[in-house]
């Protein structure tokens, strides 16, 4: 079953409330994302990131498109991205050193060389970022979005789900909490086609992920995810309505999973004919570029100065701290508690 | 000019190794940051490598088709960048055969654990807590010294060995499996060896300090006081203190000195009552062995011989020199070694064995004037006796005729602090019943 | 006679299995055509069908209760967990229905519930635990933890030809580190509940299971060649039913021992060991018992953190001289 989703809504011919800075801004947004996971990827080659590596390549569209309709900043709204939402993280205002920081294990990232990618928090920014066991966020989201509406703040959150996510029974439980208590929370369902190497036949009985949505009494909506600008309206939609009271709010997105599920996975199983159809004809930022291009939004020369831009930041990015030292062995020791402080160095660390 | 290494990567996590399938350059081409630099092939997946920096391949260290552990050193690229410093490679996982450190990588090193104290003779630490035990201040290495470990104990109960005599070369000084066994091998007595009465068995004892005042004079213990010090307090925790007082009726033996001391001083020798107590009691430590015994872990000891010590109060201290063999000396030669101990002892003459192997002591408080003392027990013996002041005293006689009154008698208490771990009240009144008695009807045939 | 690797042996078993009897079959998250996320179904999806080979949605709680499910009924089903990690989503299931069925009910259910565990491969918090004592009190399921390629392949046999549902535990390290030759033509299979000596000694003992067997042999050597003591190590190989008649023989041996595990320290296996050595064998200490273990902080990520958080060898080295000199 071929997966080509033809664009279910239409790229407005002059995307509402956008200056052409912001135009841009996503532009930069999605070169940003792309250029700075292909420097983490080599990275992984060079044994300086270690672990895994997992990529979006093909999903950067609806990452930044969804992220950028939220209000940004300080008491505005949160989101939890997933492992493929790096995009999402830096429209939240993640920064690329960080990010590399993080990756890369360094003692003044994050989260001090304990968690792996895209696991660390700036809740004044406004991101949360995932544990491994997936649905196990969207609980937690309803949690936060319930404190925002308990408190009378009109701030909303936003948190991304996969296809297989969709299976778990976290997912279950934190949806349907999350709707009786009229949350204001935006689910962004990625049917990206592939849970590591199940397709969605073998994940699910509904066709479309919105399907499932009817289950739990929630407004629900399909989007092509791979049109940032249509993706960006939809989510701008999804969001207001939350934030006037409407509760949750289920989008859909279409995409393509273009890597394997991480850089250790060839994808074998994915169709190589599919593949390439998805790389070579519907590749997010190939579409936004054509868009911005042919609606004279914005010129070549303006794109590829933002290209050499992200290249030059990220490279100073990687150079400012590949090289910094890993954590000491010692502080894997204090922070398991409030109180007491640290866990105790074991008696034979002390001989 | 600076080196940069670079290493097989490891692509999963539980990748072991790789083969370098393809080299894309070749010595001496030039490379940019990032560029495909080789290809590699794993189980799980077939990867380009890319280069970590701009500069030249300066050296191939792994060939096409050759299979490497991750993190191998695998090819060093030299770069014009300035004072580039080494990045800290990765720290290999640990393996079970561990994978060659990645070689020359200069530059700050992962930093490592926190440097451990030498280790030329491992000194565990005390693990134990202290103890503050109600019996008094033991430690918890005191412990380990007496009590050492289970097995330990296990083995010296079946050898009936002392773990106390035997030295240890453990942690604390504890003895350990071995130096029981190599003691049990040797042959080493299985009771213990004798001390010096005074001696503390398990090193000196800590008394708790004091804050002097002003005006205060303090004065360090001498080695007698020490040991004399040491001595009470271990005895009060070794033993079970039980004081048992008796009267006795002198008026006999004052009788009987008083027809005797003449000829006695004749013959240099000075009857006291001591000395006619001293028989009594050699008669009947025969007669009540527990009474002439020592305790020794979980084992009685009953004494072959009778050995009284006899206290002597000098003005530098207290001193116990020891009649060997009492029970074979009779009242004269019991009176001539009283006498001569007690002078040799004044004169600092006492030989080191005059002091060891007593059975039983015999301390006079009532020297000095004491009716009755509660003396403290000299160890390891179980029992010393106190004999108090001697002097006439009221006393309720039952004349031939049944009727009763009041007579003037010499009387003195008798009291025997005893050990009520393995002297029962029924042995030590039964004992100094029989005493009184052979004090009361002392038999002229004696003298 | 080949050399396999941990992780071939544990496939090897499996095969074996599902080639022996019908009623075996497997169900988990890319089993078949992917052939598993380390590869450990490789070619089984081929061989016996998509049938016996199910790709399951990402759902552990129904993975294990419909393996409990299907056992009742007969079948033998080998569970498989992509991380064990993530057998924490199917803890209810396993804990309260699977491990109680036949006590509370009746129902047999002979399944196997088996994934990936440990760390020393910079897995960070999710990808690496050690789950054994989160189950290890519950009474009902049995836990086995080979170390060796070929108690791989022999306790992934004798666990699914078991009547009782066992948790087996491979270690991800070990999958392709470890290598041993293994006969052919004859059945491997290895009871549970027995330990094994991996290696003899008289001085003390480490008792262990899973990769810090491993270490705990380098650390013998370590000591034989520098210290000149003898260290005796014993594999547990199960942790439910414990091999208590092996631990008391090597205890009352050496009269010393070290019990090193890869899991936190409080709660650990390790505790309840030193207890039972306590009730069975207290006359045979001639010194503390005592643990080397991880720190009871949550795993981290970083190379160092982890190194430091996790025993290594060097520390059960430490460790073992500690005892050696006590």
């Amino acid at each position: 079953m071929a997966s080509r989703t033809r664009p279910t809504t239409q790229s407005p011919p002059l995307p509402a409330g956008l200056t052409r800075e912001q135009l841009l801004g996503i532009y930069r947004y999605l070169r940003l994302t792309r250029t700075l996971e292909e420097r983490l990827t080599a990275l992984y080659r060079q044994s300086k990131v270690i672990g895994g590596l997992f990529r979006s390549l093909g999903q950067e569209g609806e990452s930044v498109g969804s992220a950028y309709a939220l209000e940004r900043g300080k008491n505005g709204d949160i989101l939890s991205p997933l492992i493929r939402n790096l995009g999402s993280m830096l429209v939240m205002g993640a920064r690329p050193v960080e990010i590399l920081r993080q990756y890369m294990a360094k003692a003044d990232g994050p989260t001090r060389g304990r968690e792996l990618n895209v696991h660390f928090n700036d809740l004044e920014l406004g991101y949360l970022g995932q544990i491994s066991h997936l649905g196990d966020m969207i609980p937690v989201m309803a949690g936060i979005t319930l404190t925002f509406k308990l408190r009378g703040e009109p701030r909303v959150g936003l948190v991304y789900i996969g296809d297989g996510g969709t299976s778990t029974g976290t997912f279950h439980e934190g949806l349907n909490f999350a709707a009786v208590q009229r949350c204001p929370l935006v689910v962004i369902a990625e049917y990206n086609r592939w849970a590591y190497s199940t397709p969605p036949e073998k994940q699910f009985a509904v066709k479309d992920l919105v399907d499932k949505a009817k289950g739990y009494g929630v407004a629900a909506a399909t989007v092509d995810g791979n049109d940032v600008l249509a993706v960006y309206q939809a989510t701008k939609l999804a969001v207001e309505r939350a934030r006037g009271g409407a509760g949750v709010q289920f989008l859909e997105v279409k995409t393509y999973r273009r890597k394997g599920h991480a850089e250790h996975d060839d994808q074998h199983y994915e169709p190589p004919d599919e593949l390439d159809w998805w790389a070579k004809q519907n590749d997010p930022i190939d579409r936004y570029v054509k868009q911005l291009i042919q609606h004279d939004w914005v010129d070549e020369r303006e794109l590829s100065d933002v290209d050499e831009h992200v290249r030059v930041e990220i490279d100073e990015a990687t150079d400012a701290c590949v090289d910094e030292p890993l954590p000491q062995g010692e502080t894997a020791l204090p922070g398991v508690y409030a109180n007491p402080r640290a866990a105790e160095r074991l008696w034979f660390r002390n001989l | 000019m600076a080196r940069v290494d670079v290493l097989m990567p490891q692509m999963g996590e539980s990748i072991a190794e790789g083969t370098v399938s393809k080299w894309l350059k070749k010595l001496g081409d030039p490379v940019k940051r990032d560029e495909p630099l080789f290809e590699i092939s794993t189980d799980k997946v077939d990867a380009e490598i890319p280069s970590p920096t701009a500069g030249v391949l300066a050296e191939i260290r792994v060939q096409e088709g050759q299979t490497v552990p991750v993190q191998t050193l695998v090819a060093v690229i030299e770069t014009d960048k300035s004072a580039t410093v080494q990045p800290a490679a990765a720290a290999a996982p640990s393996a079970a055969a561990p994978p060659p450190k990645p070689a020359a990588a200069p530059g700050p090193p992962p930093p490592a654990p926190p440097a451990s104290p030498a280790l030329d003779r491992p000194r565990p630490p005390s693990t134990a807590p202290v103890g503050k035990g109600g019996d008094g201040t033991e430690t918890a290495d005191e412990r380990l010294r007496r009590r050492s470990t289970p097995l330990v104990r296990k083995i010296a109960a079946e050898h009936s060995v002392d773990i106390s005599t035997i030295s240890g070369t453990g942690f604390a000084g504890r003895v350990t499996k071995q130096d029981i066994l190599g003691f049990i091998e040797r042959g080493a007595p299985a009771a213990p060896v004798s001390r010096l009465p005074a001696a503390a068995p398990s090193g000196p004892v800590p008394h708790p300090t004091v804050e002097p005042w002003p005006g205060d004079r303090v004065e360090p213990f001498s080695k007698i006081r020490k040991i004399t010090a040491d001595h009470m307090i271990m005895s009060r925790r070794t033993s079970a203190h039980v004081t048992s007082f008796f009267e006795v009726d002198y008026t006999r033996v004052a009788e009987l000195r008083r027809k005797h001391k003449a000829a006695y001083a004749e013959r240099g020798v000075n009857l006291t009552y001591l000395a006619f107590i001293a028989k009594a009691c050699a008669e009947n430590l025969r007669r009540h062995p527990v009474v002439n015994a020592a305790v020794s872990g979980d084992n009685i000891i009953y004494r072959g011989e009778v050995n009284i010590g006899i206290a002597v109060a000098l003005e530098w201290g207290l001193i116990v020199p020891v009649v060997k063999h009492v029970d074979e000396l009779s009242l004269v030669g019991i009176a001539r070694a009283i006498n001569d101990l007690g002078e040799r002892a004044r004169t600092k003459k006492l030989l080191p064995d005059e002091i060891q192997r007593g059975t039983f002591t015999i301390t006079n408080p009532g020297v000095f004037g004491s009716y009755a003392g509660a003396p403290i027990i000299n160890q390891p013996q179980v029992a010393i006796l106190g004999v108090g002041t001697i002097e006439k005293r009221p006393k309720v006689v039952t004349l031939p005729d049944g009727t009763d009154t009041i007579a003037i008698r010499t009387l003195g208490m008798v009291s025997m602090s005893y050990d009520h771990r393995v002297v029962d009240g029924a042995d030590a009144d039964r004992f100094l019943a029989d005493v009184k008695r052979m004090l009361e009807d002392f038999p002229e045939g004696a003298i | 006679m080949p050399e396999v690797t941990y992780l071939e042996a544990l496939r090897q078993g499996l095969w074996e299995e599902m080639e022996r009897d019908d009623r075996v079959f497997i169900l988990g998250e890319d089993v078949g055509l992917y052939g598993g996320a380390f590869k450990v179904t490789e070619g089984f999806s081929q061989r016996f069908g998509a049938q016996r080979v199910i790709d399951t949605p990402i759902s552990e709680a129904a993975i294990v209760g419909a393996a409990a499910g299907a056992a009742h009924m007969g079948m033998r089903p080998v569970a498989e967990m992509q991380f064990i990690d993530f057998v924490s989503c199917a803890y209810d299931m396993l804990t309260n229905y699977v491990a109680t069925a036949r006590y509370r009910a009746g129902l047999a259910t002979p399944l196997v519930v088996r994934g990936p565990c440990g760390g020393y491969v910079r897995g960070g918090p999710f990808h690496s635990q050690n789950p054994e004592a989160a189950f290890f009190h519950t009474p009902g399921l049995k836990i086995v933890y080979p170390a060796t390629a070929r108690d791989a392949k022999g306790l992934i046999k004798a666990s699914i030809r078991d009547d009782d549902p066992v948790l087996y535990l491979e270690h991800k390290w070990l999958y392709r580190r470890i290598k041993e030759q293994l006969p052919e033509g004859e059945e491997i299979v290895t009871p549970i509940g027995e330990a094994r000596l991996a290696r003899e000694g008289t001085d003390l003992s480490i008792v262990t299971y899973g990769a810090t067997v491993w270490k705990s042999l380098e650390a013998a050597e370590q000591l034989e060649q520098e210290d000149g003591v003898a260290a005796e190590v014993l594999d547990l190989r199960t942790l439910l039913p414990m091999d208590d008649a092996a631990i008391m023989r090597t205890v009352k041996k050496t009269n010393k021992v070290l019990l090193v595990h890869e899991d936190t320290r409080t709660g650990g296996v390790a505790g309840e060991i030193a207890a039972r050595i306590n009730e069975q064998a207290f006359e045979w200490l001639d010194a503390p018992i005592k643990r080397v273990t991880a720190h009871d902080v949550p795993l981290p990520y970083a190379p160092t953190l982890e190194d430091f958080v996790l025993p290594q060898t060097e520390d059960i080295v430490k460790a073992a001289r500690w005892l050696a000199a006590y």
